[in-house]
């Protein structure tokens, strides 16, 4: 079947729950390709401190492969560095490393109650980068490919800035605590979002994997977690997805609640059951491995697997993560071609 | 006898403190152990405490407790180690192991790691934490420095897995004999074999069970080489 519609049609309709030519394939998380780095002579390591390093980098992937998106940055760090954590990028590897946090801000958990959130948070860091680079997306691909970008959610956001391990002992034992940090850092969200969205973003993805059922209760995450994630939610104005991976087949309807737009799950998510629990109505975005399906699969295997996705009942192919970026050209193509194929 | 009841009370005390995660009744409980004549600290740490922790990684494993859970029962089981420990004659498992751990360079993930950490804490070993993003000449380094009979090596990311092959490789060439077991989701058993490491484990109460195995091994090497010596 000819497409009729641009990438950017496709998944804007699919936001507004409207008919599409085909199957929508995209995604709220990164897409970098050492494909795509090679064709541009870029190092990885370079992409994230550029704008317009990291816009073409962001466009090689629908580009290339006409994937129906472009989504920068391709770190977890932006909101972290505003907030004054110190990034690494591993500038001396040739290897692909993604950037980590190597100074946090919070030092003990006396420091949550006095989290300095500065005035002029949206002008520090790489916000500002991230602001031009976006534009230069759009600048771009035109009307053809949407812009898409990703903030952290509030607990995810908490562990890049504090140690983890205290993170999760109070989480437990003083919830007050940590849900007065997660407010603060909610507002952090909120601003940075609304700077892409000014910047002139699609959609917005929220990442939240740091509350995943791997590692948090679900009760846990309906009374520390979601109240704040409606609070991020009911400030945004483009369309939202709030992703989590690993284990979320206990909180799809918390996830559901927060007020995102869509959900976003990975392959350990039963999608037949998930449908069945939400409903037709509800946008479900997955639920493929983005490592050992696409980068460690064969063609056939992809194929087989964006077939699985699309008959289990999801709103659109979405990968579980951020797709690796040594995913093989011949793989990518050829989920790109079964999404053209597919027959409902 | 009112003593050996006792004893039993303590010892449940001990394990329920771990299990309900309540620090202060597992200091208080290895205070009455210690008081306790006839009670040694050996015991209120593995027929107490560490029976709680096991529990614990039943509840884990069940999904009714969670990371938060798993780590504040840790820290129970710390305070009434650190009691009962100055008080152990031998602390022994029929191995007493020595450790180097960490999450290889490029990986920050160390939810998983910290786990498997514990349950070596636990067991008595002597274990050298080198955290998480660690540069792969750290761990070839504090090896040889520390002389571990055990490195182990996480990685929850496929890119950074590889970086494991070359701490292998490195260490193989400076100390044949130390044994390196790695993990993380990415990690399998081929992936494990293929890096030359000599175990795998995909959670934490297997990567005890089985890092116990190897160094049993590695002693009774150890004690042959001597023995024919003699
Ligand atoms: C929490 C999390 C984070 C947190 C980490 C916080 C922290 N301090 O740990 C944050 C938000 C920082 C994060 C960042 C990133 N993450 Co992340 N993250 C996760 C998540 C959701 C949970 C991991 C976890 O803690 N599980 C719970 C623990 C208990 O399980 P475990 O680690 O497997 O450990 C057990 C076993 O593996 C074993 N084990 C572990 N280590 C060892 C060692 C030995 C010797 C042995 C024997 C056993 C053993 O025992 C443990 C206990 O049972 C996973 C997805 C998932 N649900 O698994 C993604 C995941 C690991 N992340 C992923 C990615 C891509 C990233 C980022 C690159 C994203 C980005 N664009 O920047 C960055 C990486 C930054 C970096 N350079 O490190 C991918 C990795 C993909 C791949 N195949 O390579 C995953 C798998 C998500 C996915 N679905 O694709 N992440």
């Amino acid at each position: 079947m000819a497409e009729t519609m641009t990438s950017r049609e496709r998944v804007l309709r699919v936001f507004r729950r409207e008919e599409t030519d085909r199957p929508a394939c995209f995604s709220g998380m990164g897409n970098v390709t050492t494909e795509g780095l090679s064709k541009l002579g870029y190092q990885f390591a370079k992409v994230h401190q550029d704008a317009r390093m990291m816009a073409e980098t962001a466009a090689s992937t629908p580009k290339l492969f006409g994937y129906d998106c472009c989504i920068l940055p391709f770190d977890l760090a932006v909101e972290a560095e505003a907030l004054g954590a110190v990034m690494n990028t591993y500038p001396d590897s040739a290897d692909i490393l993604y950037p980590t946090i190597k100074e946090k801000v919070i030092h003990s958990p006396e420091e949550m109650e006095t989290l300095h959130v500065p005035a002029d948070l949206v002008e520090r860091g790489r916000v500002p980068l991230m602001r031009e680079a976006i534009g230069l997306a759009r600048k771009e691909l035109g009307e053809t490919v949407p812009v898409g970008s990703y903030v952290l959610g509030p607990f995810t956001l908490a562990g890049q800035i504090m140690e983890l391990n205290d993170l999760l002992k109070l989480s437990f034992k003083k919830p007050d605590k940590v849900s007065k940090l997660l407010e603060d850092l909610t507002c952090v969200i909120v601003a940075v979002a609304r700077e892409y969205e000014k910047a002139g973003v699609d959609y917005l993805c929220v990442r939240e994997m740091g509350a995943t059922s791997d590692v948090l209760s679900p009760r846990a995450f309906k009374s520390l977690i979601l109240p704040h994630l409606k609070n991020i939610f009911k400030a945004l104005s483009v369309p939202s997805v709030i992703h989590i991976c690993g284990k979320t087949n206990d909180i799809v309807p918390f996830m559901v609640e927060s007020g995102a737009t869509a959900i976003s799950v990975d392959q350990k998510n039963d999608i037949v059951e998930t449908r069945k629990k939400l409903g037709p109505e509800a946008i479900i975005f997955g639920n493929f491995d983005p490592y050992n399906v696409l980068v460690a699969g064969t063609p056939e295997q992809v194929r087989e697997t964006i077939r699985k996705c699309l008959d289990s009942g999801v709103s659109a192919v979405w990968p579980g993560c951020d797709i690796w970026p040594t995913v093989p050209p011949d793989n990518f193509n050829a989920m790109m071609d079964e999404v053209r194929k597919y027959r409902r | 006898m009112a003593s050996e009841e006792r004893q039993k009370e303590i010892l449940e005390k001990l394990k329920q403190a771990v299990i309900q995660y309540d620090e202060d009744q597992a200091k208080e409980a290895a205070q009455e152990a210690l008081e306790l004549e006839g009670l040694k600290a050996n015991d209120a740490i593995f027929n107490g405490l560490v029976v709680g922790m096991q529990e614990v990684g039943r509840l884990f494993e069940a999904q009714e407790y969670f990371v938060p859970e798993l780590l504040m029962c840790a820290d129970a089981l710390y305070a009434g180690l650190e009691i009962l420990k100055p008080h152990v004659e031998e602390l022994d498992l029929g191995v007493k192991g020595s450790v180097v751990i960490g999450t290889v360079e490029g990986d920050v993930h160390d939810i998983g790691k910290n786990i498997v950490k514990m349950m070596f804490d636990v067991a008595g070993f002597t274990v050298y934490d080198l955290g998480r993003d660690v540069p792969l000449d750290k761990f070839v380094e504090e090896q040889l420095r520390t002389d571990s009979d055990l490195l182990c090596l996480s990685a929850m990311m496929t890119t950074t897995m590889t970086g494991m092959q070359k701490v292998i490789d490195d260490i193989r060439k400076k100390n044949p004999k130390v044994k390196i077991m790695i993990g993380g989701a990415p990690v399998s058993k081929d992936v494990a074999q293929k890096y030359g490491a000599d175990g795998y484990a995909a959670d934490a109460t297997n990567a005890l069970a089985d890092a116990i195995k190897m160094i049993g091994s590695l002693k009774d090497l150890k004690d042959e080489a001597e023995g024919k010596k003699k």
